[in-house]
């Protein structure tokens, strides 16, 4: 891959002082990038950054109202027919074939014959696309459907690629085979530009530019947005999150402290210090003061995460946290607040000859959040909604807040919070207006109404705009919204299915703030996710694979699971690397990582010197090789694999 | 040429898949000729009316005969003492003759005699159908009674040069043609235009250098294809139902259509390129294209009854051209000379369309 820094090509991309307003509303505020050939090049930001707007004149189909671009040495309009862009909505027909969808496309861009016969078996090919050309595209599933999208795109030979969230809503099998893909197309010197809401991803750029309000507030590699930031990072573990979370949280108000930032997950506590060694001693000075002891306390890198969170609080466009008015005593006060709040057993659905879910045990206690994890099409929806009552069970046993029977009765119906994956908001409604209905809806008494809408308002950053059609907001606000909608009642037991999909990371943070907050009442809270990153914030989890939940525990506990061990490799011909390694080796367990190579090894100290050699053999030099934890998303691809390749794994 | 044909290939693909669009394009338009064909009767016929004689001689049963000999009237049953006002009142009856007692006695001796007759006003049109419907009974009768003077100063010869037989579905249903293929056609394009915005598949077509021009003759051309069917379905099924038959040389009927079609696609593209949801595509498509095809369009009433300035409508309205190629080519058979012009209007209109939906799509490229 090239590095711009070191061979400075002339770039593809040339943008100096964009500007786009929409009447008085300025969207871009002169914005100035360079994109190099053959380079990934991340764009993240909040929602409402600019983003898609600068995707729409980038790609040619909006015109900008100041600035100059240049795409390879032509304005955006003229290059489109050296352009292949993905917009944000499914780029594809839906009641067209694959086959039908690609010679469209190919049409449009007035591909010959002869080569797009070849293109077309090449790039199906590369996305596994092959066998399937005549299934219409609106059955595929949604990592497939943008796999085909980036086929159609493909078959003119585009010397760019615009990518604008190309994966939203794939899950992360489908997401990180679609990243191995990009990375083979960049190594064929494709250049691309992407915008994405999963931070990890963006890990996987050569560049990224951090974008905010229409501004660009920092453009860099990984290593150098990381270095800029000056922080570093200490994964804290501990038996007593919330009291060491409190202390510490009162720690970093102190400046001189050196804490500048203090997350807590699941089962641990990260903590960004200036200095990691000086800063870890002196936390455990602290806590220990408080009696508090530490279970671990290991350094980190920064995460782009933390990068990016920590740049927009510098920014102050943090959302307010404000404490959810309470009326109900928290559950956590009363008696009993360790009970089994939903629980199943050999719970099973059929639909048809389908088996949606099969024998699911699970058993989640009141105060206790706990994360359903798995691909499109796992049955975590299927299960979400039986256990919430909303369908009926093939057979199997269920308990839902101390009851198993009648689970749709209103006084059982009154203790559930529900927030289904599609929105649950009325479009043509105003803010206020849904958030009254649904208030009316859960018996929300009159006079406390005007609270609970206020503390919604507030917490969504919508005050004073709550006469705003719903329709209009964007989709993380609507999420934020309906959030508030499924809690203005004090539910005990909280279901939330994919509350935060196409949400921006710093409003994922106060989501998670909020249903942490609600779990310390008490409250017992089930949520689907299709970002493992912020799966790390359940206190318990289990994937499901083709219904069945394949593995369960604390996120601690699920990494631990895993056998064998992530190798970071360092070397000098990343994709060559890859595809070698991926010939010798199960394809999953190798992936691009940016300008690294991590691969899953079941047995390092015999098998890592073995990899090496096979790239010696091809005269690919290894600059280094460490071992690194896994994260979440290589647990759930590696338990994906093994369980669809027939040998699963229990870790619990 | 090669991107308006693929346009055009995946725009049929995509027309196959969709059970709402077929629907629209073959059923409903056939089920609409039915209902227009069968339930359109301009003439009135089978007039309910009583007839209370107080003659009650063969004079007046002669009279009463001949005024239900027509088939214009039907006789209904009333009770000679009953007031003939309640059966008006109810509906029973649209009008009421009186013969008066000394009916016979007085044309027999050679004096005026007064029928009375009641005819229900509350449609206009149809009391004056009525009352010239008896008037003409009445002079038929008395001819033949020999009570008229045996020299008229004028006698008009009345001959109806076309459609002799006066077959109503001769008119009403060449009419049903135009409506049929001006909706149908228009609803297909406009769907199939908003749809893209809708889904949000246009900005592919933005980022690609697909031009306006080729985006619509592109569409416009597989929905071209659908009409054709549709108006073969349409007219092939009213042909052999109604019993029509061509006039006279049937070549401007079928270019004509051709092009009528054609319009009536790019109708679509117009409406399409310039609303952005289904919902106001459908309704500015069918209410337009109803009220202008089916009021403004000289199908039901004359063109020469709209007043000033309304009367310029008519003049924009392609069915209105059609219909004349329909009556041409089906009752009056004059051929060329007669409608070229409407084909030529037809066509000018399209060319209209056409450009205000490439105005309307612009720099194909997203409005704020």
């Amino acid at each position: 891959m090239n590095s711009p820094e070191i061979n400075s090509p002339a770039p593809v991309i040339q943008v100096v002082g964009l500007t786009k307003n929409y009447g008085n509303f300025t969207a871009v505020h002169g914005i100035d990038f360079e994109v190099y050939p053959g380079e990934i090049f991340g764009l993240i930001g909040p929602d409402g950054a600019g983003k898609t707007t600068t995707f729409h004149i980038l790609g040619g189909v909006m015109e900008a109202s100041g600035g100059a671009i240049d795409i390879l040495g032509k304005p955006p309009r003229n290059a489109r027919l050296s352009l292949g862009y993905l917009t944000q909505q499914f780029s594809l027909y839906l009641d067209l074939s694959i086959d039908e969808n690609l010679t469209y496309s190919a049409g449009l861009h007035q591909v010959p014959e002869l080569e797009f016969n070849q293109r077309r078996s090449k790039y199906l090919q590369l996305m596994g696309l092959n066998s399937i050309g005549d299934r219409l595209a609106g059955q595929l599933s949604g990592g497939m459907k943008q796999k085909l999208a980036l086929c159609c795109a493909l078959v003119s030979q585009p010397q760019i690629l615009l990518l604008d969230e190309p994966t939203t809503g794939v899950d992360p099998v489908s997401r990180r085979e679609f990243w191995d893909v990009l990375a083979a197309l960049a190594d064929e010197g494709m250049t691309i530009v992407v915008a994405t809401p999963y931070l990890d991803e963006a890990e996987r750029c050569n560049r990224i530019a951090l974008m905010y309000e229409g501004k660009i507030s920092e453009i860099g590699t990984l290593k150098q947005l990381r270095s800029n930031l000056g922080l570093q990072r200490l994964e804290l573990r501990t038996k007593e999150l919330v009291e060491t979370e409190k202390i510490l949280l009162a720690a970093a108000q102190d400046k001189t402290s050196g804490i500048a930032d203090v997350q807590t997950f699941g089962d641990r506590i990260d903590v960004l210090v200036r200095d990691a060694t000086r800063d870890s001693v002196k936390v455990r000075e602290i806590l220990n003061k408080q009696h508090l002891t530490i279970t671990s306390l290991e350094t980190s890198d920064v995460t782009l995460e933390n990068v990016f969170v920590t740049r927009l609080r510098q920014q102050g466009s943090e959302p307010a946290f404000i404490e959810f008015p309470r009326l109900k005593p928290g559950r956590s006060a009363s008696v009993g607040a360790s009970d089994v709040a939903i629980g199943a057993r050999n719970l099973r659905k059929v639909f048809g000859s389908f088996q949606a879910v099969k024998n699911v045990d699970l058993e989640i206690r009141y105060g206790e959040i706990y994360g359903l994890l798995g691909a499109n099409g796992a049955g975590k929806t299927t299960t979400i909604k039986i256990l919430c009552g909303l369908l009926e069970a093939s057979s199997g046993e269920m308990l839902l807040g101390g009851r198993s029977q009648n689970l749709r009765d209103a006084s059982i119906r009154q203790r559930i919070g529900y927030m289904s994956q599609k929105f649950t908001l009325y479009d043509d409604l105003s803010v206020v207006e849904n958030l009254e209905f649904y208030c009316g809806v859960y018996g929300v008494p009159q006079k406390i109404r005007r609270t609970k809408i206020d503390w919604v308002l507030e917490t969504c950053g919508l005050t004073g705009q709550e006469k705003m059609l719903t329709g209009k907001l964007p989709g993380g606000w609507k999420q934020r919204v309906a959030f508030g909608a499924s809690v203005m009642h004090e539910p005990e037991i909280l279901f939330l299915d994919e509350p935060t999909s196409g949400v921006d990371p710093l409003a994922r943070r106060q989501f998670w703030r909020l249903i942490n907050d609600f779990a310390r009442q008490g409250t017992a809270v089930l949520v689907t996710t299709h970002y493992l990153e912020e799966a790390e914030q359940c206190n318990r989890m289990g994937f499901m694979v083709a219904g069945e939940v394949v593995l369960q525990g604390s996120p601690s506990e699920v990494k631990a699971s895993q056998p064998g061990q992530l190798i970071e490799l360092k070397v000098d011909r990343t994709q060559q690397a890859s595809n070698l390694l991926k010939h010798h080796l199960e394809v999953w367990r190798v992936s691009i990582f940016g300008d690294r190579l991590h691969v899953v090894l079941d047995d390092p100290d015999h098998d890592l010197p073995s990899v090496v050699d096979i790239l010696a053999q091809s005269k690919i030099q290894t600059y280094s090789t460490r071992p690194i934890p896994f994260s979440l998303e290589d647990v759930f691809i590696s338990v994906v694999q093994r369980t669809e390749s027939g040998t699963s794994h229990s870790a619990t | 040429m090669k991107r308006i044909l693929s346009q055009c290939i995946k725009e049929l693909a995509q027309f196959r898949r969709d059970r709402l669009t077929l629907a629209l394009a073959f059923i409903l338009p056939f089920a609409t000729l039915l209902i227009f064909g069968f339930a359109i009767r301009l003439e009135a016929k089978d007039i309910p009316l009583i007839v209370q004689d107080f003659d009650r001689t063969n004079l007046s049963n002669r009279y009463i005969e001949t005024l239900y000999a027509t088939n214009q009237f039907k006789p209904v049953a009333w009770d000679i003492n009953a007031s003939p006002q309640i059966a008006l009142d109810r509906s029973l009856a649209k009008a009421v003759v009186i013969i008066p007692p000394n009916f016979s006695q007085h044309i027999n001796g050679e004096k005026q005699t007064e029928v009375q007759v009641l005819v229900d006003g509350t449609d206009a049109n149809n009391a004056r159908v009525i009352k010239n419907g008896l008037k003409a009974t009445t002079n038929a009768f008395m001819r033949s009674q020999s009570l008229l003077p045996k020299t008229n100063p004028i006698a008009t010869l009345t001959r109806l040069w076309f459609n002799p037989g006066r077959k109503e579905s001769l008119s009403i249903v060449p009419g049903t043609f135009a409506v049929v293929l001006w909706i149908f056609p228009s609803l297909l394009a406009a769907i199939a235009m908003v749809r893209e915005k809708e889904k949000g598949t246009i900005l592919q077509v933005y980022a690609s250098s697909l031009s306006a021009e080729e985006l619509i003759l592109g569409k416009a051309a597989a929905y071209w294809v659908v009409a054709i069917g549709m108006a073969l379905l349409v007219m092939g099924g009213g042909a052999v139902i109604f019993g029509l038959s061509f006039a006279g040389d049937p070549t401007p009927f079928l270019l004509g259509t051709i092009i009528y079609l054609w319009t009536s696609t790019m109708f679509g593209m117009m409406i399409g390129s310039r609303v952005s949801n289904q919902n106001a595509a459908v309704q500015a498509v069918s209410l337009v294209g109803f009220l202008t095809s089916f009021l403004l369009s000289g199908f039901i009433y004359p063109l020469s009854n709209i007043p000033f300035p309304l009367s310029l409508i008519p003049n924009v309205v392609p069915a209105r051209y059609f219909i004349e190629i329909t009556r041409d080519a089906f009752v009056r058979g004059v051929g060329w000379s007669s409608v070229w012009l409407s084909v030529v209007m037809i066509f000018l209109l399209s060319m209209v369309f056409f450009n205000v939906a490439r105005k309307a799509l612009g720099r194909m490229q997203l409005s704020e």
